[in-house]
């Protein structure tokens, strides 16, 4: 881990935005030559706390108000960090009086919970702690709505860029003056932007007496199998069932996947319902091949042994998985770089300037031009319209704007750097606890947009391709304790439409009772006939007792008359519902696809307490629902 | 009892007292007393000096870990004059051994007894014998504080070009920002003993989440919403739109309406036959379709409506084959 620097840029991101802000900060500083250490929120080392002088925060909100997970937690999956540190209660009023704070916030004011993040941070560290604040923080709004942005026309880019300006100009100020290569104190200069800023390490080819070592390749498919090393806590998975729940006509793909641990040591994995599966999926062969194709002065040495010049990156020891060995370009694309993903404004910021092969411009020097002045204005327009709209919109892929832009060249060195890398994905597990044999319920993400070619999920569609007893596959189990051993003593009213069935049925598994009534299942879909997944066993279950079974069809009039939605059935059976929340202690346990359908439902209880349990108003309703929640009996997992 | 000490205290110690206890304790067993006991920031601002050739024993008594320990350099010269030739300094650690060796002190690790703790003895002026130290620390040192203080390493330094790929410049700025330290150096070091104070709270393990011991993160967002710097000038002017993941409004369905139109054009421009198809080669000059010159060139450079969006840019040299990017769900 490389030496914290006394200027921290720290984020915490949920689908990227923030990370990538803070990554063009980063970049920024240090073209003033103002040296400074980026990470997530969670990984940020307590004991170097002392050490620090500036610290820059930019934070997203999530869906119900949540700090992101790599705020609460580091890369190893660990709730020991240093916001765990943060809300202790002894800490002195004084704690972080050392420290010069910004704050930038990233929400969305058609959630009620706006840019709550931040607050929470901004509340405990200056309010509570004592950092010295530099500006007031900026709250950026996707709505334009609220915050720093309101009713001004401009998107949160605008919002960033201002937090980005403050910064720059704060410390240019303070510190006018650096230090050149013989301590003399000289003018702080920018350096150029067509100038690229060597990484703290790269890659360079393991040179043994002067020959290099080569990985034999066949087809450009590497032989040898490879292993990850460095994150002893991954493990790998044997597929046993990959099975379409959807029927063949319906347009989504969801499966059945079951998998279970290679190690046959015969230790049970420990697991419980509302756990998950983080999964490290890879790039297909066809993608790399086309990649080295098109960045074709990679191809001599795709299959060479490469070390680092000073050791692991940061960025890729924090994502954990391991490191693939034998480390080559080959397999580096293949199992830790991102080259389907969609490049953001940090990747064009890094890699404009390699736009300089005039050979593979048709119209020669001008269409270079236009290449480099294209790349440039979106790495450094402020108006990221542009942007949005070649890369955002129709979800273009990195590889599909190195196919548009021939002009780049990219040097391998530095790909670590430039290009993103390939995150874990998370699915909750659909088995019952400890079961061996791991269980998920999986969407195989597929859409169309204006580009010919079909938009997959890297993680799903990778998934969908395992064949039965490969034994690659890599995960690690999350245990969230989301459910409290005792609650499962207590009915329960589980809400899951569409694949937010899968932790239910691990709920369901765990729970042996067969008490008539004990739990309640309100599952939704489209079609009973085309995406109800598991009716066999729900309805088995039904009739055993085991749950009673409330289905929905949003699209099936036929089968589902009076009510559409999830929240329609808790209405009809609101008496009853109702009782069983206020009277009878019942778990609520809801899960699914994030957005409006979880605030449908809440308002709808808040509805149903006042019309079948004497809540006078909305507040004394919500304060119910609040009090649930607190005592972990108001549960939800929406995604 | 000739041999006098002194005792200099962190100011942190205040909640561990036994410490000074103990260390009252050791001086008597090893034959001294200490005459003077000082706040160790009092001495590091000054409002306590000190005077030269004065003790036989200085210990430095601080609650941090000696791999953690945090001194002032500047310090170490102060109590090397006043101890007397051959004086003992205990309490400090090898982080701080490259200034041990400079200022004349022979480190001694661990005596021929078991029981002999860590020192440092000041030796004969001007004769400091030649002593090998090793430059490594331990791996859970403190990489920066080593860093300063070895003289070979690299301050920060105006970039050096090199050119690792043609056209292009590369250049290594400072890992560290040393030149931010100029300022803050001396602003540091007097802070050093307030924040070394709150050192004890740093260890994320040292307790349970038990309830009570963390604040409850839902009291930190209390309706107060405080003050929000407001941009001042919005530089782009258009909102970006972009339907919800659960759309409700029907821009969702204008979204999918438009990809639809789209991809009936694609359609349209895939159904040529063969000989259409060379017709449309835009490789050959005066065959170019579309009289703005920009549809082979990608959708980075075509026009809103062109009938090509969506497809790759065209390449030199190859005919285009629409079928072999097509695709379907």
């Amino acid at each position: 881990m490389s030496p914290i620097n006394k200027i921290v840029i720290l984020y915490g991101s949920e689908t990227g935005n923030s990370q990538d802000f803070a990554t063009v900060l980063s970049q920024k500083l240090k073209r003033l030559h103002f040296a400074n250490t980026l990470l997530p929120f969670g990984d940020f080392e307590p004991n170097d706390l002392l050490k620090i002088k500036y610290l820059f925060i930019l934070v997203s909100t999530t869906g119900q108000g949540a700090l992101p997970r790599n705020v609460h937690e580091n890369s190893d999956g660990s709730k020991r960090t240093f916001w765990s540190l943060l809300k202790k209660r002894n800490l002195p009023e004084t704690f972080l009086n050392h420290i010069n704070v910004a704050f930038f916030g990233l929400g969305d004011s058609s959630y009620p919970q706006f840019n709550y993040a931040v607050r929470k941070l901004h509340n405990r560290m200056v309010n509570q702690l004592g950092a010295n604040e530099l500006f007031d923080r900026l709250e950026a709004d996707e709505q334009g709505m609220a915050g720093s942005n309101k009713n001004t026309g401009s998107g949160v880019e605008a919002v960033y860029f201002e937090y980005e300006r403050k910064i720059l100009s704060l410390l240019r100020s303070k510190y006018p003056k650096m230090k050149d290569s013989q301590g003399n104190r000289v003018e702080r200069t920018e350096i150029d932007p067509s100038i690229y800023l060597e990484p703290n390490s790269y890659l360079k080819l393991i040179n043994n007496n002067t020959t290099t070592t080569t990985i034999d390749s066949v087809n450009g498919k590497s032989q040898s199998s490879v292993i990850f090393t460095g994150d002893d806590s991954v493990k790998y998975g044997e597929v046993l069932v990959n099975k379409r729940l959807t029927s063949k006509d319906h347009f989504q793909d969801v499966r059945q996947f079951i998998f279970t641990d290679c190690d046959n040591s015969g230790s049970k994995p420990e697991y419980y319902p509302g756990d998950t599966v983080v999964i490290y999926p890879c790039n297909s062969d066809n993608d790399v091949d086309a990649f080295l194709q098109n960045q074709d002065q990679w191809l001599p040495i795709a299959d060479k042994l490469l070390e680092f010049t000073n050791g692991v990156p940061d960025s890729l020891r924090c994502i954990g998985g391991g490191i693939v060995q034998p480390l080559t370009l080959r397999n580096l694309l293949k199992y830790h770089i991102d080259i389907k993903s969609i490049p953001r404004t940090s990747f064009f910021i890094k890699i404009w300037q390699f736009a300089t092969d005039v050979t593979r411009m048709e119209r020669g020097e001008e269409q270079l031009n236009d290449q480099r002045n294209k790349l440039k204005e979106f790495a450094y327009d402020e108006d990221m319209q542009e942007l949005f709209d070649y890369c955002n919109r129709p979800r273009r892929s990195i590889l599909e704007v190195l196919e548009d832009f021939l002009s780049l060249r990219l040097p391998w060195q530095f790909c670590l750097d430039y290009l993103p890398l390939i995150q874990p994905r998370s699915y909750s597990i659909s088995s019952g606890p400890c079961d061996p044999n791991i269980e998920l319920t999986v969407a195989i993400v597929k859409y169309k947009t204006i580009l010919r070619t079909i938009r997959k999920g890297v993680c799903t569609t990778y998934m969908s391709q395992l064949p039965i007893g490969d034994k690659t596959l890599r995960y690690k189990i999350r245990n969230n304790s989301l459910i409290k051993k005792e609650k499962f003593d207590d009915p329960m009213i589980l809400v899951g439409p569409g694949v937010g069935l899968a932790p239910l049925l691990s709920v369901i598994k765990m729970s042996n009772a067969n008490e008539q009534g004990k739990i309640s299942l309100l599952y939704g879909c489209r079609f009973k006939d085309k995406d109800y997944l598991y009716e066999d066993l729900l309805e088995e279950w039904d009739q055993k007792g085991k749950i009673r079974l409330y289905p929905v069809f949003s699209r099936d009039r036929e089968n589902s008359p009076d009510t559409k939605y999830v929240q329609d059935m808790l209405w009809k059976h609101g008496p009853q519902m109702t009782e069983l929340l206020v009277k009878k202690n019942a778990l609520f346990f809801l899960c699914g696809s994030s957005g409006r359908m979880p605030l449908q439902v809440r308002i709808t209880i808040v509805e149903m307490l006042k019309k079948w349990s004497g809540f006078v108003d909305d507040s004394s309703a919500k304060q119910f629902l609040k009090d649930m929640e607190k005592n972990g009996r108001y549960i939800q997992e929406t995604w | 009892m000739s041999k006098i000490g002194l005792l200099l205290i962190h100011p942190a110690i205040s909640t561990t007292p036994e410490m000074v206890v103990n260390a009252k304790a050791s001086a008597e067993q090893k034959g001294f007393k200490f005459v003077d006991q000082y706040l160790i920031n009092k001495v590091n601002d000054g409002s306590i000096k000190l005077k030269n050739d004065n003790y036989d024993v200085i210990r430095y008594l601080t609650p941090e870990k000696p791999e953690d320990i945090k001194f002032p350099k500047k310090l170490i010269e102060l109590l090397k004059n006043s101890l007397k030739v051959n004086g003992v300094l205990y309490g400090l650690s090898d982080v701080y051994k490259i200034d041990a060796v400079i200022n004349g002190f022979e480190i001694v690790n661990n005596g021929k007894n078991d029981n002999d703790e860590y020192h440092w003895i000041k030796t004969q002026e001007n004769h400091v014998a030649p002593q090998a130290i090793s430059l490594k620390t331990k791996t859970n040192f403190s990489n920066e504080s080593n860093k300063k203080s070895l003289p070979s390493f690299k301050k920060a330094s105006l970039p050096t070009f090199k050119k690792a790929t043609p056209d292009v410049e590369i250049v290594k700025t400072a890992v560290i920002t040393d030149d931010l330290d100029d300022d803050l150096d001396n602003e540091n070091e007097n802070d050093i003993f307030s924040n070394s104070s709150k050192a004890r709270f740093l260890d994320i393990n040292d307790d349970d989440d038990a309830d009570g011991e963390s604040i409850d993160e839902d009291d930190l967002v209390d309706g107060k919403i405080g003050n929000v710097s407001m941009i001042i000038c919005g530089k782009t002017k258009t909102k970006k739109k972009k339907a919800c993941k659960d759309c409700t409004c029907g821009m969702k369905e204008e979204e999918e309406q438009e990809v639809n139109r789209i991809r009936s054009q694609q359609e349209k421009v895939i159904k040529f036959t063969e000989d259409e198809l060379t017709e449309i080669d835009f490789t050959i000059d005066g065959k170019k379709v579309g009289g703005c010159g920009s549809c082979s060139l990608g959708d980075a450079f075509r026009c809103s409506g062109c009938p090509y969006l969506g497809l790759p840019a065209f390449k030199p040299g190859e005919v285009i084959n629409l079928n072999s990017i097509s695709d379907d769900l």
